[in-house]
C-alpha cells in the first residue's frame, strides 16, 4: 500500500517536472457540445474521450463547453481562439455552417466537425458509425422477438438514422424474414418523456424488442421495467437494466481524438492540408464496440437463447451467437469481408437500391433517403 | 412580536434601499453557490466582469442577448402596466420568427425583405396574442393561463413547420429549413455579431412606449384599465379594445424579436428550442424590474444580457454546468419579487 502511494508519488512528480518542460510546447484542442455533459449519449459520450484522450497525450491541453445551442457556436468559438485553442471539435451536426464560417475566420486553427459533410482546407469531418453494430443487433432481435415485432424509437429521420433503421431491420430479417421494425419518431435527441411515450406505446402494439436512437437511457429503462429485451445505444447502459439489456452501440471518439491531434502535432494536418481528410471510422478501427458496457458483447443472460436460435446463412445452419461473433470478427480485423450494405439491396418500396456485388460507398451511406424492407411506420423524404 | 403592515406610500428612499439590498442578497447567494461549487465568488464575479464589460467582444455579446429582451421586455412592461399579464412572449417570439422566415423563404428577395419580414413578424407575434387578449376581454379568461399555453402551441406549429413542409432540400433530413438569401440577413455591426438594426428598433420601441404610455390619451386610458378597471369602467373607457391592443402591441414586440433572432443569427428557421433561448421568458423579469416603464427597460435589459453573457463565460471560462446561469437568473427574480412585498409593507416590532 504505502509502495504503491509511493510509487504514485514518483509518478506524480515526474507528470509535474514533465509538464513543466513541456509547457511551452503543449498544444490545446477545445470541444463543443451541444448537450450537456451530464447527459448519457452523445455528448458525454464525446466527453468521456476527451478525458481519455488527454491521458493519452501528456502534451495535450483541453477545454469543453458544454450545452451550446446550434445558433450559439461562433461566439462561444471567438472566445475559445482566444483563450488560445489550435485545434476546435464541433460536435454536432447543426455547428457545421457556424463551424465553416469560423474556419474562414480563423485560418490558423484547425477545426474538426462531427457528422457533417462540409469541409475546408483547416476544416476536416470525421464520424465513428454504427451501422455494422446495428445489423448484429439486428440478428440478436430477431432471434429473441416471439410477436415478429421489434420496436424502434428513433429521433429524427436523418440519413444517419435511416442507415441504423436499415442496418438493424436487415439483421432481423436475415433471422426471420417475416418481421418487422415498427418505428416511432420522437423529433428529439434528449426527451426521456416522449421515448417514454414511443417505447410505451410500441409495447402495447405488441412489439416484444426494443431498440433505439436518441440520447437518453429511457427506453432500456422502460423497457427493462416491463421485462421487455432492449439495445443500449452510446453510452453504457446495461447497469440500468442488467437482465434485459442484451447489446448495444459503444462509441469511443477518443480512437479518433488520439489519431487526428497526433497528425495535428506532427504536421500532417497543419491547416491548409484538412480539405479531404473525412474519418470514417468503423469496428475495423477499433472507435466503435458491440455490447451494452464495454468488455460485455452480449449479456450472458441471452447467450442460450441466441445459441439455440438458427438462421440460415449460404444455405446452412448456424447459431445466432456464432453468427454475430463470426461477423463481429470479421468486421474488427484489418480487411472486413462482410458489409451489412453489400447488394443486392431493395428498398421497401422493392426499388432496387444497391445491384448484386457492390457495397454502398460511405458517401451514400451519408446521403441514404431510403430504408430496408421490414421497416414500418412513416418515413420522411423517403424516395418513392 | 414581528408585524407586518401595509405601508400605503412607501418613500423612494426606501423603495430604492429595498432593491439594491435585495439585489445585494441575490448576488451573494449566487456566490455562496460557486463557492460551493469550488469557485471563489470574487473569482466568478471578477471573470463575469472583466469578460463581458472589460472586453469589446464580450461587450458584443452583452448587446447581442440585449437585444431580444429589448424588444420583448418593452413590449411586456406596458402589458404588465395595463395588468395584462402576458406570459406567452416565447410563443409569440416563435411565431413572429416563422412569418418572417416565410418571408424570407418564399416570396422573392429584394431590398424590401427585411422590412417585410419585421412586418410580418409584427403581424404575426401579435395576432398569436389575439386569442388570449379576446378571452380576457370578452368573458374574463385569465390571460395568465391562455398566454402560457399559447406558449407551447407555437413551439409544436414551429417543430411541424421545420420538420414538414418547410424543411429544407439542403438539409439532409434535419429539422431546419433552408438557408435565407443575402438580403433576408441582417448586416452585423463591424466583426462582432451584433444585428444593430434589431437593436435600433428595441431602443426606438422602449422609447415610442414610453412616449405612448405617458404623454397620450390613449396611454392614459391604458394606465386606468391597468390600475382601476372600475375606474375605467365608469369613465366610459373602451376597455375590451384597450386590452386588444395591449395584446396586439406586446406580441408585436415579441413577433419583431423572433425575426430579430432568425434573420440576424441563425439565417433559417428551426428547432423552436433553438431559435430563443428562453427570452421570451427571460423578458419578464426585464420587464418586472423596469417597474412599468418602458424606458426603463433600456437599463434593465442590458442588465439581463449582461448576466446571460456572463453565464455563457462562467461556462466556458471556469467550465461551472450550463444551469448555473438558470440558478443564478432565478435567485434573482425570487428576490426580487421578495422585495416587491418588503416594499409594500412595513415591519413593525411591538409587543
Amino acid at each position: 500500500m504505502v509502495r504503491r502511494q509511493v510509487l504514485l508519488l514518483a509518478l506524480l512528480a515526474l507528470g509535474v517536472a514533465g509538464s513543466a518542460q513541456a509547457e511551452e510546447k503543449k498544444l490545446k484542442a477545445c470541444f463543443i457540445y451541444v448537450g450537456p455533459v451530464g447527459d448519457i449519449g452523445w455528448s458525454f459520450a464525446h466527453d468521456e474521450a476527451r478525458k481519455l484522450t488527454m491521458k493519452a497525450l501528456p502534451w495535450l491541453e483541453t477545454q469543453y463547453v458544454e450545452a451550446v445551442p446550434e445558433g450559439q457556436a461562433l461566439p462561444v468559438i471567438d472566445r475559445l481562439v482566444k483563450g488560445g485553442c489550435k485545434v476546435v471539435f464541433t460536435t454536432s451536426f447543426g455547428f457545421m455552417d457556424q463551424t465553416l464560417e469560423a474556419a474562414k475566420k480563423y485560418p490558423d486553427v484547425v477545426f474538426a466537425h462531427t457528422s457533417g459533410f462540409k469541409r475546408a482546407p483547416n476544416m476536416a469531418t470525421f464520424m465513428a458509425d454504427f451501422y455494422q453494430l446495428y445489423y448484429l443487433n439486428g440478428l440478436m432481435a430477431g432471434a429473441l422477438t416471439k410477436t415478429g415485432k421489434v420496436g424502434y424509437v428513433a429521433a429524427f429521420p436523418i440519413p444517419e438514422l435511416k442507415r441504423h433503421i436499415s442496418a438493424f431491420a436487415l439483421g432481423v430479417r436475415a433471422v426471420n424474414p417475416k418481421a418487422t421494425v415498427n418505428v416511432k419518431w420522437i423529433n428529439a435527441w434528449v426527451s426521456p418523456v416522449k421515448a417514454r411515450e414511443a417505447a410505451e406505446a410500441l409495447m402495447a402494439e405488441g412489439n416484444d424488442v426494443l431498440a433505439f436512437t436518441e440520447d437518453t437511457a429511457t427506453v432500456v429503462q422502460v423497457a427493462g421495467r416491463k421485462k421487455v429485451p432492449g439495445f443500449a445505444h452510446y453510452s453504457p447502459m446495461h447497469r440500468f437494466a442488467p437482465d434485459f439489456v442484451v447489446s448495444g452501440q459503444l462509441v469511443h471518439w477518443e480512437k479518433i481524438y488520439i489519431d487526428f491531434l497526433s497528425k495535428v502535432r506532427d504536421g500532417t494536418y497543419a491547416p491548409g492540408k484538412l480539405k479531404d481528410v473525412d474519418y470514417w471510422w468503423l469496428l475495423r478501427e477499433s472507435a466503435v464496440e458491440l455490447g451494452g458496457q464495454p468488455g460485455l458483447p452480449i449479456n450472458p443472460k441471452y447467450v442460450d437463447a441466441l445459441k439455440k436460435a438458427q438462421m440460415t446463412v449460404g444455405g446452412k445452419q448456424v447459431s445466432v451467437y456464432d453468427r454475430v461473433m463470426e461477423l463481429l470478427k470479421d468486421m474488427s480485423s484489418p480487411t472486413p469481408t462482410f458489409d451489412p450494405f453489400t447488394g443486392p439491396l431493395q428498398d421497401r418500396n422493392g426499388a432496387t437500391r444497391v445491384p448484386a456485388g457492390r457495397v454502398m460507398s460511405p458517401q451514400e451511406l451519408n446521403q441514404m433517403q431510403w430504408v430496408a424492407p421490414g421497416v414500418v411506420g412513416p418515413v420522411a423524404d423517403e424516395p418513392k | 412580536m414581528i408585524r407586518f403592515e401595509l405601508d400605503p406610500l412607501p418613500r423612494r428612499r426606501k423603495r430604492v434601499g429595498v432593491y439594491l439590498g435585495v439585489l445585494a442578497l441575490a448576488f451573494t447567494l449566487a456566490g455562496a453557490l460557486f463557492a460551493a461549487y469550488g469557485v471563489g465568488p470574487l473569482e466568478a464575479y471578477g471573470t463575469l466582469l472583466e469578460g463581458t464589460l472589460g472586453d469589446p467582444q464580450g461587450l458584443a455579446e452583452v448587446l447581442r442577448r440585449t437585444i431580444p429582451l429589448l424588444l420583448i421586455g418593452s413590449g411586456l412592461t406596458l402589458a404588465f402596466r395595463v395588468s395584462f399579464f402576458n406570459i406567452g412572449a416565447e410563443g409569440q417570439l416563435l411565431l413572429g420568427a416563422a412569418a418572417g422566415a416565410a418571408v424570407a423563404l418564399f416570396l422573392p428577395a429584394s431590398a424590401v425583405s427585411l422590412p417585410l419580414m419585421f412586418l410580418a413578424g409584427a403581424a404575426a407575434g401579435g395576432l398569436w396574442t389575439l386569442p388570449a387578449a379576446w378571452l380576457r376581454a370578452r368573458v374574463d379568461v385569465n390571460e395568465i393561463l391562455t398566454t402560457l399555453m399559447l406558449n407551447s402551441v407555437a413551439g409544436y406549429l414551429v417543430l411541424y413547420l421545420v420538420s414538414g413542409p418547410w424543411r429544407g432540400e439542403q438539409v439532409q433530413g434535419f429539422t431546419y429549413t433552408d438557408e435565407f438569401p443575402g438580403a433576408a440577413r441582417l448586416p452585423l455591426l463591424g466583426d462582432t455579431l451584433v444585428h444593430w438594426p434589431t437593436l435600433v428598433l428595441g431602443v426606438v420601441l422602449a422609447v415610442a412606449l414610453q412616449v405612448l404610455l405617458t404623454r397620450t390619451s390613449l396611454g392614459y386610458e391604458l394606465r386606468v384599465v391597468g390600475e382601476s378597471p372600475r375606474a375605467a369602467r365608469y369613465a366610459g373607457m373602451p376597455i375590451p379594445r384597450v386590452v386588444l391592443l395591449t395584446g396586439l402591441l406586446s406580441g408585436g414586440a415579441a413577433g419583431l424579436a423572433g425575426v430579430g433572432e432568425v434573420a440576424g443569427i441563425h439565417y433559417r428557421l428551426l428547432d423552436p428550442s433553438q431559435i430563443s433561448l428562453g427570452y421570451g421568458f427571460t423578458a419578464i423579469i426585464v420587464a418586472w424590474l423596469a417597474r412599468g416603464h418602458p424606458a426603463l427597460v433600456l437599463l434593465t435589459a442590458p442588465l439581463m444580457g449582461l448576466i446571460l453573457a456572463g453565464g455563457d463565460l462562467l461556462k466556458i471560462s471556469l467550465n461551472m454546468p450550463f444551469r448555473v446561469i438558470d440558478v443564478f437568473s432565478g435567485l434573482m427574480l425570487l428576490c426580487l419579487i421578495a422585495g416587491e412585498s418588503l416594499v409594500r409593507y412595513r415591519v413593525r416590532w411591538a409587543r
